[in-house]
């Protein structure tokens, strides 16, 4: 206080506008630094890329936009996106959903909380690539635990193979990124649910509303934000998923699990065509972008009085 | 007496080489030749004349990191490559042109044909064989005394095959006759090819330009294979394997038959010496007939690599082929590539060493430079088509999804020319 008096007076308004203009500049600079590098950068190189034959051994040469009108008609690229698709969709309902319930219960304060809080998110501290050799592990057919337990319990006729055939192993790999992920969003939804002033469902309960009504007309819109962040990263890394359809199915049975980064892996991996490659990433890239933007979107806060 | 002869050679060969000046050059192989490589890397430097630097890089990342290392300027001077990325290698001009040397050796008539046949693009050679692999079968004997079988007879024809395995299969629930990675492509052209290659029947035609997947060998042996499945006498992980058991499903003894690989004998005498195992061929439809999946590496030197190098990765390979080292590379579960001293290289071995050895001299290499597309990819169209045609219900969808594949296949190598 006592320097703030005793400063001089601020300078006229235009020239300091402009020299906090640049120093703004120079705070953002390492800032954007980043960005350039580790983002706009590769980002230009995968454009430049995509517009050549590029293989992984041997010279890359010019052709053009040839590797977007060849994607166009690339039914395995297309069939590969809509699989994410269904993934995307079963995998954010089940962690959502389960994330959610999970937020409700260990949002209040208390040492059993705390264990169970801590619990529900061991899974997310191991990588997706051990989560996913355990589950290979859990789901072999001859020395895992679910067929031969299934087996013993007599719920199955003789064991049966998870793996080979589409619903259970669909099912499977989506249970266990719930498993392995759940945890994550429901600290995101639980900071959310704590933000919420607990002056507003007092106020709710004194006027006479449920558990229901208070669930639905105070949780629900308070918990809006949060959610939306829930949301969004749910649904773009679920659109990235790779590692545990590699590891667990090795995009089987019949190839009926491969996914859209899994298809940009083959193309650029295994048949050594980068520059196709990199346009399947373009692609995916913008898609990702127009989704967020839907999201953002539906999920805005509604202006006052609207 | 031959012996020393080939000794003379080998010393007035590094002899020759050592008028040039002493050279470090650098040296990949894949992880898979890492019980051989440090050995015969050892004894080549220990001689004095040049330096071998060896780097071992994971069987799987090798291609990779050798095209990342090549982009910037910092590829190995030589490579044991897996011999079946040489045609693709070769095509790519990632490689030296190696004729003139490979021509100037006099046992060059002796290396394996089946390393030379790919290697050679455009009739010049880019690549020496190194070290092979040939695919064999291995069957339990213990189990098969057990079951009441000759232990020292092994299974001659596909019928053989399924009937010694069915007797097995009924020694109890754990114990089952036949084992094979049913998700698994570099496998199946490995054990599975053979079956078809010794009927007389191929997968690839004209150079690899043409895929015959319902060639009528192929589609017999799919229905082999399948009436196993179909009998239980293999087990159910076998369906969703992509190449992880392999070889420990049938080190765990409980499996009869297997096909495996020659690397297979020497890794189980090590690692599970109490297995009590015999090797054969792998046989064709009728008795008599056989095959083998000539495999291995085969020895490049990069493109860029400079001249004062390169004699110094010809005397390595020179070492290689001496009696010497084809003993080194014998010794440690590699079929000697070359042939007129296979048999003296072999000789402080049992005559399992042998048949592999043999397999090897008779076996078989696709050419394609579509290898990983078509072949090796776990989403490619041969092991696609082939595991939905092995666990299908009936013949007709086994047919149908061998149909399908050979059409996938066509349209990748039509759409590569």
């Amino acid at each position: 206080m006592q320097q703030m008096a005793d400063s001089p007076l601020p300078e006229p308004t235009p020239r300091r506008s402009q020299r906090s203009g640049w120093m703004g500049l120079v705070y953002l600079s390492p800032a954007l630094f980043l960005v350039a590098v580790f983002f706009l950068l590769p980002v230009g190189m995968t454009i430049w890329m995509s517009l050549h034959d590029w293989p992984l051994i041997g010279k890359a040469r010019w052709i053009g936009i040839a590797n977007y009108t060849r994607l166009w008609g690339d039914a395995r690229f297309w069939d590969a996106l809509w699989f994410t698709v269904q993934y995307t969709f079963a995998a954010t309902i089940g962690l959502l959903g389960v994330a959610f319930a999970l937020a409700l219960m260990v949002q209040r304060e208390g040492r059993a909380v705390a264990f169970y809080r801590t619990a529900y998110f061991l899974p997310v501290v191991t990588g997706f690539a051990s989560a996913s050799l355990l589950w290979v592990w859990l789901a072999n057919v001859d020395s895992g635990l679910f067929s031969p337990a299934a087996d013993a319990l007599g719920l199955t006729d003789g064991r049966v193979n998870l793996l080979a055939s589409f619903t259970p192993a669909f099912l499977l790999v989506t249970i266990m990124v719930v498993w392995k992920m759940a945890g994550f969003y429901m600290i995101i939804l639980m900071s959310g649910l704590q933000a919420i002033p607990s002056d507003y469902r007092e106020a709710a309960r004194i006027d006479g509303a449920g558990r229901m009504q208070r669930f639905r007309w105070i949780t629900m819109p308070l918990v809006r934000q949060p959610f939306a962040l829930a949301l969004i990263l749910c649904v773009s890394s679920s659109m990235l998923a790779f590692d545990q359809f590699y590891i667990i199915l090795s995009g089987g049975p019949h190839n009926q699990t491969v996914t859209a980064v899994y298809k940009i892996f083959n193309e650029s991996f295994v048949s050594f065509r980068l520059g196709y490659g990199a346009a399947l990433s373009m692609v995916l890239l913008a898609i990702l972008m127009v989704l967020s933007v839907i999201q953002l979107i539906l999920l805005r806060d509604r202006e006052p009085g609207k | 007496m031959k012996h020393q002869i080939t000794g003379a050679v080998m010393m007035a060969a590094l002899a020759w080489s050592g008028l040039a000046r002493a050279e470090e050059f650098s040296l990949w192989v894949r992880s898979d030749g890492s019980e051989y490589m440090p050995k015969l890397v050892d004894a080549f430097n220990a001689k004095g004349e040049h330096t071998a630097k060896l780097q071992i890089v994971t069987t799987d990342e090798l291609v990779q990191k050798y095209a990342i290392a090549s982009a910037g300027g910092s590829a190995p001077d030589a490579l044991s490559l897996d011999l079946i990325y040489t045609p693709a290698f070769a095509e790519a001009g990632q490689l030296k042109d190696m004729t003139d040397f490979a021509k100037s050796l006099d046992y060059f008539d002796s290396l394996s044909k089946a390393h030379l046949s790919v290697a050679t693009f455009e009739d010049r050679i880019y690549g020496l064989p190194f070290s092979g692999d040939a695919s064999i079968l291995l069957w339990n004997k213990d189990l098969y005394e057990k079951a009441g079988l000759d232990p020292e007879k092994g299974p001659k024809s596909w019928a053989e095959i399924e009937d010694q395995a069915r007797t097995i299969a009924g020694l109890g629930d754990d114990i089952y006759g036949f084992y094979f990675s049913g998700q698994c492509g570099g496998c199946a052209i490995f054990t599975f090819a053979p079956l078809i290659w010794a009927s007389g029947g191929d997968l690839l035609q004209e150079n690899g330009r043409k895929a015959t997947l319902t060639d009528p060998k192929m589609v017999a042996a799919v229905e082999f294979y399948r009436g196993m499945v179909e009998d239980g006498l293999v087990p159910a992980g076998a369906e969703t394997d992509g190449g992880t058991n392999f070889f420990s499903a049938f080190a765990n003894g409980n499996i009869g038959i297997a096909p495996s690989g020659s690397f297979a004998i020497g890794a189980l005498d090590n690692r599970y010496p109490d297995l009590n195992f015999g090797v054969t061929f792998l046989p064709g439809q009728t008795e008599g007939e056989w095959s083998s999946f000539a495999g291995g590496d085969n020895i490049v030197i990069s493109h860029g690599t400079p001249d004062e190098k390169v004699s110094a990765i010809e005397a390595f390979i020179q070492f290689a082929y001496s009696l010497e080292g084809q003993t080194i590379l014998a010794n440690n579960g590699v079929v000697p590539v070359r042939g007129d001293i296979a048999k003296e290289a072999l000789k402080d071995l049992d005559d399992r060493y042998a048949i592999s050895a043999e397999a090897m001299a008779g076996g078989h290499t696709p050419y394609t430079t579509l290898f990983n597309d078509l072949i090796n990819s776990r989403n490619g169209p041969w092991i696609t088509a082939l595991s939905a045609a092995w666990f299908a219900s009936s013949a007709d969808k086994a047919k149908a999804a061998l149909e399908a594949g050979e059409e996938e296949m066509q349209s990748i190598i039509d759409s590569a020319n």
